[in-house]
């Protein structure tokens, strides 16, 4: 079904280390200087990267904060953490986690349990569900909008409108199946 | 010339900016500061003016004590412009339908010049095709699902046929009873312009890359005959060659 070739987990693993997803803005002004939204992943600990030339099928799931700037197809659940996704990213799927910062291109639904940040070089094709939204000039954005304040947002197992089968499923940040590095 | 050009589709160059536009219009005032809307206050920036609408206090008029309505914003996704609808309980959906349309054309005259001419034998190129075509993957929305829409002055940079079929498909997704704020140009305007809302009774108007180039001028008829199957039409007329416009369905 899939290329089962070797999965840069290691790669993967220590580029975050050295440069991880990066600190949450915390304003969600855009207009405000300390908005700045990341535009290459920055050192913090614990965090995961996909780079740019990595291309996912299938389901990552996690409990650290994620940074891609690669392609992934399938499903991204990291409810607990902060999902980053770079300029060069490109993600077909329904996003959950618990912070997201979209600089790249999304086609599905995003959930952000707290907040949700579209940067300006953002592409979103999907409803946004989250309690606190910003959205920087030049963003553009196709899908409803649901601000949740105070109500605990369900993730939904399905993930649509992509082929991602049982094998495809990834854990962060060892990335370990269902992956094609390109 | 483009290929599209020459069938008179003329879409603009992109990196062609346009003046900020009348910036010291009878209508205009000096930009305040925005409201602030789930988290944001936006600052007016170079390029940027206010301009008093009435056509949007009218529109929110008609919108009170609806709860929790649903808005579709056919314009850019700004964050004043969401937020300020969010705040007062609506469910916004957005939708940059110029930028999709633009996005069409160029993929259209790309998938033309690589089928090398073979794709027109097939491919209904009309504008009432063009727009048919473009209809069926934009503005996808279950029927009656919406109370309001934003049109801004979209109209005016769709090729005729395209407004009219827009026209139908928001009537479509409109309830009875909802409400369309749209504006139209009195005469060519010379830059393109985005709006945002500011607060309840001004705009803030944003000159930007032109992404389309105005295809028509409406007269005041053309408008009603556009839009005949609403009951009430409402127009206010700014000093800035801006019809402000509402249509209830």
């Amino acid at each position: 079904m899939w290329k089962k070739e070797e999965v840069k987990s290691q790669a993967a693993a220590e580029n975050a280390a050295n440069s991880g997803a990066s600190a949450a803005p915390g304003l969600s002004n855009p207009r405000d200087a300390n908005f700045a939204v990341p535009v290459a992943p920055r050192a913090t600990s614990g965090g995961a990267m996909i780079s740019q030339g990595i291309r996912i099928k299938g389901e990552v799931t996690g409990s650290e904060d994620l940074y891609i700037d690669g392609h992934i197809e399938g499903k991204l659940n990291l409810t607990n953490s902060k999902l980053t996704i770079g300029p060069n990213g490109e993600v077909k799927a329904d996003v959950f986690a618990r912070e997201v910062i979209v600089l790249g291109r999304v086609d599905g639904k995003i959930v952000g349990r707290e907040r949700i940040q579209l940067g300006s070089t953002g592409n979103v094709s999907g409803d946004l569900q989250t309690e606190r939204l910003a959205i920087e000039d030049g963003a553009v954005l196709r899908g409803k909008i649901e601000i949740e304040t105070g109500k605990p947002i369900q993730v939904h197992s399905e993930a649509r409108g992509v082929a991602a089968g049982a094998s495809g499923k990834i854990s962060t940040p060892t990335l370990s199946s269902g992956t094609t590095a390109s | 010339m483009s290929f599209l050009n020459k069938l008179g589709l003329g879409v603009a160059p992109t990196r062609e900016v346009s003046r900020p536009y009348g910036t010291n219009g009878g209508a205009r005032t000096p930009a305040p500061t925005a409201l602030a809307a789930v988290g944001a206050t936006k600052t007016p920036q170079m390029g940027e003016s206010t301009r008093l609408s009435n056509g949007l206090k009218e529109f929110l008029w008609n919108l009170d004590g609806l709860g929790r309505g649903t808005l579709l914003d056919l314009g850019p996704a700004w964050q004043t412009t969401l937020s300020f609808f969010i705040e007062r309980g609506f469910r916004v959906s957005s939708e940059d339908i110029l930028r999709e349309w633009k996005e069409f054309l160029t993929e259209e005259e790309t998938n033309l010049r690589q089928s090398g001419g073979e794709l027109l034998e097939t491919l209904d190129v009309t504008p009432a095709g063009r727009a048919k075509r473009f209809l069926e993957s934009n503005l996808q929305y279950p029927a009656s699902s919406f109370d309001a829409v934003l049109l801004w002055d979209l109209l005016d940079y769709f090729e005729p046929s395209l407004a009219k079929q827009v026209v139908a498909s928001l009537t479509e997704v409109l309830r009875p009873g909802g409400i369309i704020f749209a504006m139209f140009h009195s005469k060519k305007p010379q830059g393109f312009q985005r709006y945002r809302v500011v607060d309840s009774t001004n705009l803030q108007v944003i000159a930007s890359p032109v992404l389309c180039n105005v295809q028509r001028v409406y007269q005041n008829r053309e408008i009603q005959d556009l839009f005949s199957r609403y009951r009430t039409v409402k127009a206010f007329i700014g000093r800035d060659q801006l019809r402000e416009s509402l249509f209830i369905k």
